[in-house]
């Protein structure tokens, strides 16, 4: 396995192959920040909730700095992410939509965010990837490099996948987030 | 050792007709159906709707001891006990126990339930959750495809379960991705779907290519793409479906096929870009017919449950009926989708899924070796 | 019909978070959906749950929606006719 680049996203800091990128602000206004750096121009990035602008915003920038033709249709990359949170956040946010009789008006822009593989599916659709999409969800039991080493097992034994963007992405709230993604080939 | 393949050494579904596969099976066979009418009030969400539940009360969390009886009546039929450090439980689900979700948080994080689940079997190997949507099932399917082949591990215990709950029905609902009548997939009035639970279970175990018997199941080829178009709408040229199935016809010829087991959900835009998916791939003379008449969208357990009674039905050399089809067709390729229960002599199918996030998957399945 | 107009515009806002859109960029004859901004499905089925939840407007049928939400001053004067709040 060759990794092409990195990415570490904390509420205080963004770090993209080993150096700090500069930002001024902290937690969700932090991503937001993010996205505006990268000029990405896509007005889908405020529908989405905090675990998709997370996965956005990350892969956004982790993608920038290759040196590589984007966005023409490939189906030999793969988005193959892990969680332990998931997209909890979002089905608390969801539920307080239909938790008061008297205001109970189930909202779809929130529910379609409570599935944790939509991050993979809004990666896929910003890069044209027709490739394989997962998502998988652990506990924190076992060690990083012990999930990371089973990622890149399962995805590379789909002969079409030669590249893959995997990582874990973990929201619990606009203040604690993490995002860690690497850009992998199987060279 | 030469190549290993993934053998399925035994199986069992938990759904509201029945507890077993093959009484399933035996029930579907005749027509019965576990959709029925619930209130809005009861469940205290907008419109009443139609629904697969299981009556037989089973204690909180719901969807974890759901899936535990189902693994624990899998485990039962085989004659010793699985080597607990070779071996990896795969949870397929969408929302697990979401119903807990004001009381007690840590029971929703789906990691946390796969764990309780693995400690309760006494599973030392940390277990996966495979959350993708409507397409887990198959999609975890190709997991333990992928650990056995490459070695990760000896066997996987496959679970998808779902249980029910005024969460997703009152998101479905806000969708108007329901039908209020039994859902009538590829049916031209098709106006929606039924939701439904189920806990199923597929054991797997590595095997020499060279030891299977001319009655094993091997799961030959799996597959997930993605549409890269939309979050929750499934793409109109059928893209990702078409790609996982060519992926997984790779190698194979359509003739092998006794039927293909499409997703089918009656509601109006997945039964059309099945139709074009199945097209596009070379396999329109294939029989093909959806399962969820039967019993609903079991969503995160459709992938498992559907892959067993299609295991039942080439045992039986029968291609199931599609429950709800009125006979007239309401996609725009000829499909071969029937009404009645027909007969096969082939030994192979491909269960395709497809869900929210543009993901679809798709497995053969093969009954014997590889001549 | 002006205040409800300059109304409908703001809400559109912010149900479907057009964070970089005020409500001068919306005309009130051009077309909702396709081009302009940019909105999809999942926001056609949000602006029925605002209909309901703002004006009492209760549609059955998504398909309805398409014909309400053609452009503001289409959806303004539906709103006109039919709100129970």
């Amino acid at each position: 396995m060759n990794i092409r680049g990195t990415i570490k996203i904390t509420p205080q800091a963004v770090v993209r192959d080993g150096q700090t990128l500069p930002t001024t602000k902290h937690g969700d206004a932090l991503l937001t920040e993010c996205y505006r750096n990268s000029h990405a121009d896509y007005p889908k990035y405020f529908k989405m909730d905090g675990l998709c602008r997370l996965g956005f915003v990350a892969s956004e920038l982790l993608l920038m700095a290759q040196a590589e033709e984007r966005f023409q249709p490939r189906d030999d990359r793969a988005v193959v992410l892990a969680s332990c949170h998931g997209c909890l956040e979002t089905d608390q946010r969801y539920e307080t939509t239909i938790d008061d009789n008297d205001n109970y008006f189930p909202s779809p822009a929130v529910f379609v965010y409570t599935l944790p593989n939509i991050v993979t599916g809004e990666i896929a659709i910003r890069n044209k990837y027709l490739g394989e999409s997962s998502m998988y969800l652990f506990e924190e039991t076992t060690s990083e490099e012990e999930r990371l080493q089973l990622l890149q097992i399962l995805t590379f034994e789909d002969p079409m996948t030669t590249s893959a963007l995997i990582g874990w992405l973990n929201y619990l709230d606009g203040e604690h987030y993490l995002a860690k993604l690497y850009l992998i080939t199987n060279e | 050792m030469g190549k290993r393949v993934a053998k399925v050494i035994a199986h069992h579904a938990l759904t509201p007709l029945a507890d077993g596969s093959l009484e399933n099976y035996r029930l579907v066979k005749e027509g019965r159906s576990a959709v029925q009418h619930h209130d809005a009030q009861e469940w205290n969400v907008g419109e009443d709707f139609m629904a697969g539940l299981i009556a037989t009360p089973f204690a909180s969390p719901r969807a974890t001891n759901l899936a535990l009886h189902s693994i624990r009546c899998a485990l039962e039929q085989l004659s010793e006990p699985l080597p607990t450090s070779d071996t990896m439980l795969i949870i397929s689900t969408t929302k697990g126990n979401i119903e807990l979700i004001n009381h007690a948080r840590a029971d929703v994080r789906l990691g946390a339930m796969a764990e309780q689940i693995a400690h309760e079997l006494g599973l030392t190997r940390q277990p996966v959750v495979v959350s993708n949507a409507c397409t887990s099932g198959v999609c975890a399917q190709v997991v333990a495809q992928r650990l056995l082949t490459a070695g990760v591990c000896r066997y996987a215990i496959v679970c998808g379960v779902e249980a029910q709950s005024r969460f997703i029905v009152s998101g479905f609902q806000s969708f108007h991705a329901l039908s209020p009548e039994p859902c009538r997939p590829f049916s031209k009035n098709r106006i929606g779907l039924n939701v439904g639970e189920a806990a199923a279970t597929i054991i797997y175990a590595a095997t020499p290519a060279e030891d299977i018997q001319p009655n094993d199941w091997v799961l030959r080829a799996g597959a997930i793409r993605n549409d890269a178009n939309h979050i929750s709408g499934p793409s109109r040229t059928g893209e990702g479906s078409y790609r996982a199935l060519k992926a997984v016809m790779t190698g194979a010829k359509a003739d092998e096929l006794a039927f293909i087991s499409l997703h089918g959900t009656a509601t109006p835009y997945n039964d059309e870009m099945e139709s074009i998916a199945v097209d596009r791939a070379g396999l329109i003379d294939v029989p093909i017919g959806s399962l969820k008449g039967y019993y609903g969208h079991t969503m995160g357990a459709a992938g498992v449950l559907e892959t067993i009674l299609s295991m039942a039905a080439v045992d039986d050399h029968t291609v199931l009926a599609t429950l709800g089809y009125d006979d007239e067709l309401g996609v725009s390729h000829p499909v071969k989708v029937a009404s009645t229960n027909r007969s096969t002599d082939k030994r192979a199918f491909l269960k395709l899924i497809s869900g929210f996030g543009g993901s679809n998957a798709a497995i053969r399945m093969q009954k014997g070796g590889v001549q | 019909m002006e205040e409800l107009i300059e109304q409908l515009k703001k809400q559109i806002i912010e149900v479907l978070n057009l964070e970089d859109v005020t409500p001068a960029d919306i005309e009130n004859d051009a077309p909702l959906f396709g081009e302009g901004l940019g909105l999809d499905s999942i926001d056609a089925l949000e602006l029925i749950v605002m209909m309901e939840k703002e004006y009492g407007i209760k549609l059955k049928n998504p398909a309805e929606g398409k014909e309400i939400f053609k452009s503001i001053n289409v959806m303004a004067q539906y709103v006109n006719e039919h709100r129970t709040k």
